[in-house]
């Protein structure tokens, strides 16, 4: 798990008082800010932030991935490898390295 | 500051007031070759996955009485600076030799799609949106209100089926109206009834075009690009800022006047920290003051919303698109029930954990089996026919005759060792090259080998050049292209320099597979996959930096389409046919003159020590690999012309020892000629220089250890 301090460090205020609404609505209160590499294939997630570089960062911000969108992730590339999301209908493939720097928030709680 | 100066197009003859230059923009994977080659009938690569086009490619066509000049770029996602690409096509498309930008948009992907026209917006150049692909949209039960699009770009939009050619001339008369005749926009009703109702409406589009013949005159300057803020806007805060930056870059428009940016694009750039535009602006004082100003609201604007600056701008732009969209587009259906289809289904098997692997063996050796069986079969009915026909010449004119040694033996043995040693191989591997292209299962391959490929150093895309090698290795080395970092295109390069591209692979059927069976060229091709993975290891542990993380598209399996694998298998075995062939008659005189008056011994001596002391080749094959360089099937189709004029064949000429010590030092020892100068095009020639170096010094080693493996082996 990503400490939640790194995560809510420069995080749009927006984005942080839904989450915690959201948090407050769910009574298990398991955590549903997580990285996009820890969700489940099929979830539809929100994104809440992106820690990657500038470089990165921006290409993804181009493709459509930016705080506030709905993705879905729909593979898992085995050992390790990368990661399928829909983004805005049409997918794209992630690295693992910089999918693990993709904060997402889950609409449901976890079943781990 | 819209500085479009009046155009000194003297160059190149595009000053014609009867000429218009037209770009094709647009992100990658959406149509633009197949538009291009329909328009201009040149034969662009064509294929589903992102990145085939790899440099600007021209082309021209006469329509209507216009003379047009078309530029197919490559895909770009926008107009940032993140890779090469995009800075070029950027410069390209503000440079005057464009009047028009078709933007060509996949319909099935539209809201991805407009953020690249939004971009294209600020650049404030007569453009076209060319809606395409709009058979599968509407195979999905969707459909784009074409109305409302014009209505709200203020711009011409027009619905495509490239493929079919549907849409495609259309977009030519409507560039005339732009360019020509200066609308804003047209009537989409008007045009609408008119292309429906009959298709005499194309003359009436001429007469209509020829009543009115005032000539072209500074089209840039007289354009009166609409007004689109009410769509481009970023909102309140963000336009504040934008707004003061034009005022101040205005003021001095003369200043920065070198570039053909408008001032809003420059404006917006600067806040983003656009390095190029920063460059612009740092050759003066007054510049550097903006850039100060435009630091400080970056700052502000980011501390403000708790995000950077791209990420602010990306997301308002999404927001208007996502407005826009969901006013066009029309659904049909009642609901938009989602169903597995079969392409989801064979997507699912191929990047499944456990068959994606097996299906890219099966994938690799089918290239290879499918080739083998095809060429085996031809190459052995061509064989069966020259040497009855050798036999023939032989008997009537005299098997010493020296013209019958040269013409024959010599011009025609070389040809029908080109043809039937690798003409027939090379035809079938490009068809199923071309099959594998435009289905889209390349970006699946790159998918599943991205962890793999980290471990050389480079990410999963990699993977595609090197599939494409499988082919040519010139082309595919042009593809390492889409590698975004010049470490990790030095790396692909050198792979993809590695795998044995069709040519190379004639010699190992020719010789192994029809002589040895197809079980040892099991053996070459694991030596040469294992000689990768070194070199791989090898060079990611020597070139400074790291390895950065795939993102890519992965668009949806398509069926082949018939036509166009057909004619690009065409155009591809047409080029080998016409530029292979002579050479391979020339030099197999050449080979045969040199035989007659024994010219051949000082080289063959200066190799003897690696050729017949350490790789125990015939030493006269040290010639044959000089030549190889040039095109590496001349090493067997110059064996099997010295067979021919020594009256044996191969099998007699080589043990299978020597067959397979000569094979594999062909697979690895040298990228050929083609192959080398794109290497060093993609990154210098000293990189070039190190990588064929380092290929010979590993063909001669593993030759030598393999030759001394079955000298021991057999010993015993
Ligand atoms: N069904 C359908 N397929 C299309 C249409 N237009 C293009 N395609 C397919 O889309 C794929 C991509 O076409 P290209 O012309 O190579 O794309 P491009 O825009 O040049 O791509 P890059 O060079 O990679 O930027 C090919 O497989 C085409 O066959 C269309 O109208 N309908
Ligand atoms: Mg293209």
């Amino acid at each position: 798990m990503v400490s939640i301090d790194i995560l809510y460090k420069g995080l749009n205020m927006k984005m942080l008082q839904k989450s915690i609404q959201n948090k407050e609505n769910q009574a298990n209160g398991t955590p549903l800010v997580k990285c996009l590499t820890e969700c489940e294939k099929g979830e539809e997630v929100v994104v809440l932030r992106v820690n990657a570089g500038r470089n990165a960062k921006t290409r993804l911000a181009n493709l459509g991935v930016v705080p506030g969108v709905k993705i879905t992730k729909t593979k898992n590339a085995p050992f390790k490898g990368p990661l399928e999301i829909i983004v805005k209908g049409s997918a794209l493939v992630i690295g693992r390295g910089l999918a693990s720097k993709i904060i997402v928030e889950c609409n449901r709680a976890c079943k781990n | 500051m819209s500085c479009h100066l009046p155009s000194n197009k003297s160059k190149n003859g595009k000053s014609n007031k009867n000429t218009i230059n037209i770009a094709l923009a647009g992100n990658p994977n959406v149509g633009k070759s197949v538009i291009f080659n329909q328009l201009t009938g040149l034969s662009q690569t064509i294929g589903n996955w992102p990145g085939k086009t790899v440099e600007k490619m021209e082309g021209y066509l006469d329509f209507l009485g216009y003379h047009f000049n078309i530029v197919d770029l490559p895909g770009i996602y926008s107009l940032s600076t993140y890779s090469l690409e995009e800075i070029v096509s950027r410069e390209y498309v503000v440079s005057d030799d464009v009047d028009l930008i078709i933007n060509v948009i996949d319909a099935t992907n539209l809201e991805r799609n407009l953020f690249f026209t939004f971009q294209l917006l600020e650049l404030k150049i007569p453009m076209i949106l060319a809606i395409n692909q709009m058979d599968l949209l509407r195979k999905r039960n969707l459909d784009l209100d074409f109305k409302e699009l014009e209505k709200i770009f203020k711009l011409p939009v027009l619905p495509l089926v490239a493929v079919h050619g549907t849409g495609v001339h259309q977009l030519l008369e409507e560039a005339i109206e732009l360019v020509v005749y200066r609308h804003p926009h047209s009537h989409y009703m008007r045009r609408r009834s008119k292309a429906s109702s009959h298709h005499g409406h194309h003359y009436y589009r001429v007469e209509h075009i020829h009543e009115r013949s005032d000539p072209k005159v500074n089209i840039q300057k007289t354009f009166e690009f609409p007004n689109l803020f009410e769509i481009t806007n970023f909102g309140k805060e963000v336009e504040l800022k934008i707004s003061v930056l034009i005022e101040n870059i205005d003021r001095y428009t003369q200043k920065f006047s070198s570039c053909n940016y408008p001032s809003r694009f420059l404006a917006i750039k600067l806040l983003e920290n656009d390095s190029e535009v920063l460059k612009i602006f740092t050759e003066n004082q007054e510049g550097s003051r903006i850039i100060e100003l435009s630091k400080g609201y970056r700052e502000q604007l980011e501390e403000l919303h708790g995000e950077d600056i791209n990420t602010i701008i990306s997301s308002e732009i999404y927001n208007k698109i996502k407005k826009v969209v969901d006013f066009v587009l029309i659904t049909k259906a009642k609901k938009n029930v989602k169903r597995t289809t079969v392409s989801d289904f064979i997507d699912h098997l191929t990047t499944h954990s456990i068959f994606g692997y097996i299906i890219l063996l099966l994938v690799i050796f089918g290239i290879y089996f499918f080739t083998f069986s095809i060429g085996d079969f031809l190459g052995g009915l061509l064989d069966d026919r020259f040497t009855i026909w050798s036999n023939f010449i032989h008997a009537n004119f005299g098997e010493n005759n020296i013209w019958v040694k040269i013409i024959w033996d010599g011009g025609l043995g070389g040809l029908f060792g080109a043809i039937g040693g690798v003409l027939v191989y090379v035809i079938p591997f490009f068809l199923v090259i071309e099959i594998l292209q435009d289905s889209g299962y390349l970006p699946r391959a790159a998918f599943l080998m991205d962890r793999v490929m980290h471990s050389l150093g480079v990410h999963g895309k990699t993977i595609i050049p090197m599939i494409l090698g499988f082919g040519c290795n010139v082309p595919a080395c042009a593809g390492c292209r889409i590698m975004e970092t010049e470490r990790e295109k030095k790396i692909s390069v050198a792979l993809t320099s590695l795998i044995p591209c069709a040519a190379t692979m004639t010699v190992v059927l020719g010789l192994v597979g029809r002589y040895l069976g197809f079980y040892w060229i099991l053996i070459l091709f694991i030596i040469n996959f294992t000689v990768i993975f070194i070199v791989g290891k090898l060079l990611n542990k020597t070139l400074p930096g790291q390895c950065t993380e795939l993102i890519m598209e992965m668009h949806e399996y398509r069926v082949p389409n018939f036509k166009v694998i057909i004619k690009q298998t065409w155009v591809r075995s047409k080029e080998f046919i016409f530029k292979a062939l002579p050479i391979i008659i020339i030099l197999g005189i050449v080979l045969e003159i040199l035989l007659i008056f024994n010219a051949l011994e000082p080289i063959n001596t200066i190799l003897y020590p690696v050729t017949f002391l350490w790789l125990g080749l015939p030493s006269i094959t040290g010639v044959f690999l000089i030549y190889g360089i040039l095109r590496k099937e001349l090493t067997l189709v110059l064996l099997s012309v010295l067979a021919n004029s020594l009256n044996s064949s191969l099998i007699v000429l080589l043990s299978p020892v020597q067959m397979i010590v000569f094979s594999l030092v062909t697979m690895l020892y040298i990228p050929c000629f083609a192959t080398i100068i794109l290497i060093a095009k993609q990154t210098n020639w000293k990189y070039a220089a190190q990588i064929a170096i380092l290929e010979v010094g590993l063909a001669i080693l593993i030759g030598g250890i393999i030759r001394f493996g079955f000298l021991i082996f057999s010993g015993f």
